[in-house]
């Protein structure tokens, strides 16, 4: 048998989900509990159930298999319950404090009673080495050996898992960095290595220094995971290859993923971002908002003209990593997001939330605190029969009871109650999306919603509306929608270094840079074997500014005598587009110039939907909104191409349950989604 | 009364307004302190100066904006709608010079009357010196233009004549006009998004849930105070001294916590003083308010209900509340961290598990050089060598937190783009031992700077601050922090101490600055320290 599959796996925190795609557009999907101990096992438990879905043993479908697209939720993980490697940290003499210094920073500004967080490396095992390059590159003070060997000897006795090798101004001169980590690697060897210029060869010792810690923490587990998958993968009979889906939306190869694993802290995430690009490709048009809300919290990431956006850096846990990746915005509000009453006495919903575990009241592991979950089920707008495709009932009497405290603070009835804690939500949720779409500069009026996660399909209509969105968009695959964007996604490569020329852009300084980037690109993925492509931008100021922005160099004309000017009028124009003004007399700087390297996959073919006679209400169900009244429920998977449907109604899947509101309407697209059109909205496709 | 729901969605509304207009003045404003620093601040004001609702920036500036809508009441009593009005006096309503404040007034109808509020530093406001401290000053008009409540539109258009004037008299006119343009732009965005939402909830219900907001924070706030131990209580901070002559100059609060009210008596306070430390009286009921807020629980709105349990009595002609024309541009930190200390330190015992230790003072520091390498001229604000925080119930202070009126809010910059930008060079930069107070929870670390100015001439400097004979104060057993300990080591020169309020010193190249920055008070009896923590401290040579 050919190797004519693609499968993509999204490791959530509570279902481990697959798409497989076969060869002419068929598409099986397949759900497995993750198992958090070992996430191989929950892997290769819902492989065995999709290679059944298409009547394939599991060594057969492997086989049968070209690649698997993965998304990992191993490295976030790691860091968000603090358990990471032991991390040893050798560093410039007179600045072992970068990290924990914090740049002066403190969150919460009126929390003064809110104790400073223990940093990923304690004081103890941040070891100084006597060494000091200059701005220049030139070397101020040269590596001690002596004291790098006694910085070692001190680490291998506390018995480090990973050290991050952190000097000043190594985005300049690695060399130092480099003669370091090559002595740790002969005295530590079970050690896993990060140097600084490595992970990010950029100036900002904080955010390089942060970055590479990070990379040490989550390391040696994400080293280790990726290569104990692959190893069951071979087993198990596959011979093709594996790839690891980046923060920044691309894939790459187990080994890069295994040396930059702080670059997976938004593999999961990325999966979605990446179908929203794949579905602005297929017809869904070139202005989306992700809107992916799932237990515990919703993540909001924009697409503009087809593409998502990147951004730097991003902080989780207790650390931050500015390597380039997704754009997601994060709201403290899901499912699971718990209601209390504030200092004030007012209702609130969240950030707190019961999680998997307990979980909403009505999952009746204990606990019982009301959330948002409990809210809709109070309301009717959840089947406790049917929740997650039946595989978890719900307890619609602890939900009650987990309300009752609620209300009777309030003054209101259950169902008031319930309804108040949705209506809160919808609008605590359309503040946060306009905020996330502003802080990008972004109107969100003219863009698609698309919603996925388990819990976007009832609040989506009400939050398009409120901020005036005038087009959602449900896919019916939206419960496995990460896994699915896997398969849509291109291998990456994302490469950077700083240039910082007083002078000014010297052009043919820039180009010889990335035409070394290039090479450099070439060289590492030359184990691909279709053909590449590539993106140039530079991060680039004023002379006297603090804040650098993202411009892209595309179609210039590399050889051009005016090459200077034109790659200053890029920044011009790009400075103008955000901030109304440019300052054309003024000298320009760039300072990181970057790269993406592309590896085009196949497109697959999307499956069309066929049409055929409208189905009907499958049930009838009681659901509260401002009043009680009784709605149909259609089965998602059974509506045909072209079906239109008006609200009031629900619409089940087994991943979600979409709500359409009196007056919203909505109609099936024979490429799989659902396009709905909120009642308010100011203008009508 | 609106259901409480209604409420609930509001409260959230107006707290998502003020965070939007806080992200336009971020991402359009062009000087340094404001888009890396966020030296600014966002409110929703009402027409009786009720302060509605605020984004969390600079803790300072949001109970002094009340000050400046009664003050630009005073002068315009029947504001116009969607008009902009500027204003930066400390003696109609302002707090110091730097701070430009732009009201825009939404009027409309049967609606609540709402100002949209935005306050932001400017790194120059013209006087004697650049960059608006000026040490030196005696008397206001030498620290800057002075700007009363004015009225800067006409007919929905900008006076463009009178924004030239002002641009005229400072520095970085195309700062002064970028970041002018930016909060305009913040306070009209603010605007718009009141009069949407009196739109879709109507004119009444946003009335009575604005009341019920209030008084919801007042009952939350109440209820705080209430569990505080009733009594009259004694704190006080002291300056170490006014540039010109006087030293030791005390802040006294007297706070009388009785119920769920509590009373600041601040008039037993040292007279005004000739130079800059003086406070103006919004800047000092701020400082009170700011203080009241840091002993409230995080999550309460700071809204006017949240501070009606609060009243406060000074004295004009003391420290705390100058007469015209007295100077008083240092005044945001100093004498702000001051009153926040004393009144901090008044109430500890009467709520020791919500008082923090001293937060460490500001001490400012900028060279005047010549560049080698490109042989431009520079100028270069010292951000680096944060001092320490403050220790609490909770534990440790921040280490290089700063100071009480920035409270974590102050960034400083890379020392790599510093180096690359800059004749200078970075020896050392890292946590000072034993700089925080010892408690059973200790004070946070301040900074070890060393620093070598590597210009080919001589360079300037000028200083302002305070903070190098009085530390961080401990509380309730907790230990002082280390006061600062700032050095210049000129080249076969022995070290000479560099005070707070200096101006022309002169660096000959080569020299060193030996900086050693304030660290946090300590919180509690240094013998109860949990043994672990102690032994900590010693493996990680911080104690």
């Amino acid at each position: 048998m050919s190797r004519s599959f693609a499968i993509g796996i999204d490791v959530g925190g509570t279902f481990t989900d697959i798409v497989l795609a076969a060869p002419l557009g068929q598409i099986a999907t397949a759900k497995a509990p993750t198992t958090p101990a070992d996430q191989t096992e929950g892997v290769l438990a819902a492989l065995a159930l999709a290679a059944a879905e298409i009547d394939l043993s599991l060594s057969d479908l492997l086989a049968a298999t070209e690649q698997i697209l993965h998304g990992t939720t191993i490295a976030t993980n790691a860091l968000i319950e603090g358990k990471i490697a032991r991390v040893g940290l050798i560093t410039t003499e007179g600045h072992r404090d970068v990290i924990e210094m914090r740049e002066g920073l403190k969150p919460e500004r009126y929390n003064l009673r809110l104790p400073p967080p223990a940093p990923l490396v304690p004081r103890s095992l941040r070891i100084p080495v006597r060494e000091r390059i200059r701005a220049d590159g030139s070397i101020a003070i040269p590596l001690d050996r002596a004291s790098l060997d006694s910085a070692l000897e001190r680490l291998a006795a506390a018995e480090v898992e990973a050290l991050a090798i952190c000097f000043l101004h190594s985005w300049r001169n690695p060399a130092h960095e480099a003669e370091a980590a090559s002595r740790a690697r002969a005295r530590l060897p079970g050690a896993y290595v990060s140097a600084s210029a490595e992970v990010l060869p950029e100036i900002k010792e904080f955010d390089r220094f942060c970055t590479a810690v990070a990379n040490a923490a989550v390391g040696p587990i994400v080293r280790d995971y990726l290569a104990r998958l692959e190893q069951r993968l071979v087993a198990a009979g596959f011979s093709g290859s594996l790839l690891v889906m980046l923060s920044h939306g691309g894939l790459a190869d187990i080994a890069e993923a295994g040396r930059l694993a702080a670059g997976t802290v938004l593999s999961g995430p990325a999966g979605g971002v990446a179908a929203g690009a794949a579905l602005s490709r297929h017809g869904l048009g070139p202005s989306l908002v992700t809107f992916d809300m799932g237990g515990t919290s919703t993540d909001i990431a924009l697409i503009q003209d087809g593409r998502p956006r990147l951004a730097v850096p991003r902080g989780l846990g207790e650390a931050r990593i500015a390597l380039p990746s997704l754009d997601i915005a994060t709201l403290g509000a899901g499912g699971g997001s718990i209601a209390r009453i504030d200092p004030s006495g007012l209702l609130q919903v969240g950030p707190e939330s019961a999680g998997a575990d307990p979980g909403p009241a009505c999952y009746g592991k204990g606990a019982g605190l009301a959330t948002l979950t409990d809210a809709n089920l109070v309301l009717g707008l959840i089947d406790p029969e049917h929740f997650l495709g039946g595989r978890q009932r719900l307890d619609l009497a602890a939900a009650e009871r987990a309300l009752a405290p609620l209300a009777a603070r309030l003054g209101l009835s259950l169902e008031e109650t319930a309804a108040g804690i949705h209506r809160l939500v919808n609008a605590r949720m359309a503040d946060g999306l306009r905020l996330a779409t502003v802080r990008r500069g972004v109107d969100p009026r003219p863009f698609t919603l698309l919603a996925f996660g388990g819990a976007a399909g009832l609040h989506a209509t009400a939050v398009a509306s409120a901020l005036g969105i005038a087009a959602v968009a449900l896919p019916l695959d939206a419960s496995v929608l990460s896994a699915w964007g896997m398969l849509h996604t291109d291998i990456r490569l994302e490469l950077s270094r700083t240039r910082l020329d007083p002078a000014g852009i010297e052009a043919e300084k820039l180009a010889a840079d990335f035409a070394a980037m290039e090479k450099e690109g070439r060289e590492r993925l030359a184990w691909f074997d279709g053909p590449l492509s590539f993106r140039r931008s530079a991060d680039m100021r004023y002379g006297e500014q603090v804040f650098e922005i993202s411009v892209p160099l595309d179609g210039l004309d590399w050889s051009s005598p005016m090459l200077e000017s034109d790659i200053a009028a890029r920044f011009h124009d790009r400075h103008e587009a955000l901030y109304t003004y440019a300052l054309r007399d003024e000298s320009v700087v760039a300072v990181n110039l970057r790269l993406s390297v592309i590896g085009a996959l196949p497109d697959l073919i999307p499956a069309r939907l066929a049409a055929g006679p409208p189905a009907s209400p499958v049930a009838e169900r009681r659901i509260v909104l401002s009043l009680p009244q009784i709605v149909p429920v259609y089965e998602f998977a059974a509506l045909r191409a072209g079906q239109e449907l008006s609200g009031p109604a629900l619409i089940e899947s087994p991943g979600t349950t979409i709500l359409l509101r009196p007056h919203d309407s909505a109609r099936l697209d024979d490429r799989g989604w659902l396009s709905l059109c909120p009642a308010r909205c100011e203008t009508r496709p | 009364m609106p259901d409480p729901i209604t409420l609930a969605v509001l409260q959230n509304r107006l707290a998502a307004i003020t965070a939007e207009m806080g992200e336009a003045m971020l991402r359009t404003s062009y000087s340094q302190i404001l888009n890396s620093s966020r030296d600014f601040s966002i409110a929703l004001i009402d027409a009786k100066a009720r302060l509605i609702a605020q984004a969390d920036h600079i803790p300072v500036h949001v109970g002094a904006l009340p000050s400046a809508v009664r003050g630009l009441l005073e002068a315009f009593p029947a504001p116009e709608n969607g008009a902009v009005y500027l204003l930066n006096d400390p003696y109609f309503g302002g707090s110091h010079l730097p701070d430009l404040t732009i009201f825009i007034p939404v009027f409309t109808g049967s609606g609540p009357r709402l100002f949209s509020v935005v306050r932001a530093h400017q790194s120059d406001i013209g006087g004697a010196t650049h960059g608006a401290y000026n040490a030196a000053a005696t008397e206001i008009w030498q620290e800057g233009l002075r700007i009363p409540p004015i009225l800067l539109s006409e007919r929905g258009r900008l006076r463009e004549d009178i924004v030239a004037m002002l641009a005229a008299n400072v520095r970085h006119a195309r700062d002064f006009r970028g970041d002018l343009a930016a909060m305009i732009g913040a306070a009209r965005l603010g605007a718009a998004r009141i009069e949407a939402t009196l739109a879709e909830f109507g004119a009444a219900t946003l009335a009575e849930a604005i009341e019920a907001i209030l008084d919801g924070a007042e009952r939350g706030a109440r209820q705080i105070v209430s569990a505080w131990r009733d009594g009259t209580y004694e704190g006080e901070a002291v300056l170490d001294d006014d540039g010109h002559g006087r030293s030791d100059i005390h802040i006294r609060a007297r706070v009388i916590k009785q119920g769920s009210s509590v009373t600041v008596d601040l008039s037993h306070s040292d007279p005004e003083s000739t130079g800059f430390v003086n406070s103006s009286y919004a800047n000092m009921h701020s400082s009170v308010a700011m203080a009241f807020a840091f002993l409230l629980d995080p999550e309460l709105p700071r809204n006017d209900g949240a501070f009606r349990p609060l009243r406060v009595i000074a004295k004009p002609g003391t420290i705390v509340w100058a007469n015209p024309p007295a100077p008083v541009t240092l005044c945001t930190s100093h004498c702000a961290n001051e009153i926040v200390e004393a009144v901090i330190a008044a109430l500890a015992p009467a709520c020791p598990d919500r008082a923090m230790a001293g937060w460490s003072r500001r001490f400012r520091i900028a060279i005047d050089g010549m560049d080698p390498r490109t042989r431009r001229r520079f100028i270069w604000h010292l951000f680096q060598a944060r001092p320490g925080g403050g220790a609490s119930s909770a534990g440790d202070g921040w280490p290089t937190a700063g100071e009480w009126h920035s409270a974590g809010g102050l960034k400083f910059g890379s020392i790599e783009v510093t180096e690359v930008r800059f004749p200078l060079f970075f020896e050392q930069h890292e946590f000072r031992p034993r700089s925080g107070g010892a408690g059973k929870h200790r004070g946070g670390a301040g900074s070890t700077l060393r620093v070598r100015v590597e210009t080919a001439g001589p360079a300037r400097a000028n200083t302002a601050g305070d903070g190098i004979r009085h530390g961080a104060r401990g509380i309730l057993g907790g230990e002082d922090g280390a006061p600062h300990d700032y050095r210049l080591a000129a080249p076969g020169a022995p070290p000479r101490a560099i005070t707070t309020k200096e101006t022309g010193i002169v660096i000959p190249p080569g020299s060193r600055l030996l900086i050693e920055s304030s660290g946090g008070g300590g919180w509690g009896n240094p013998a109860e320290r949990d043994p672990a923590a102690l032994a900590r401290d010693a493996a990680e040579e911080r104690a």
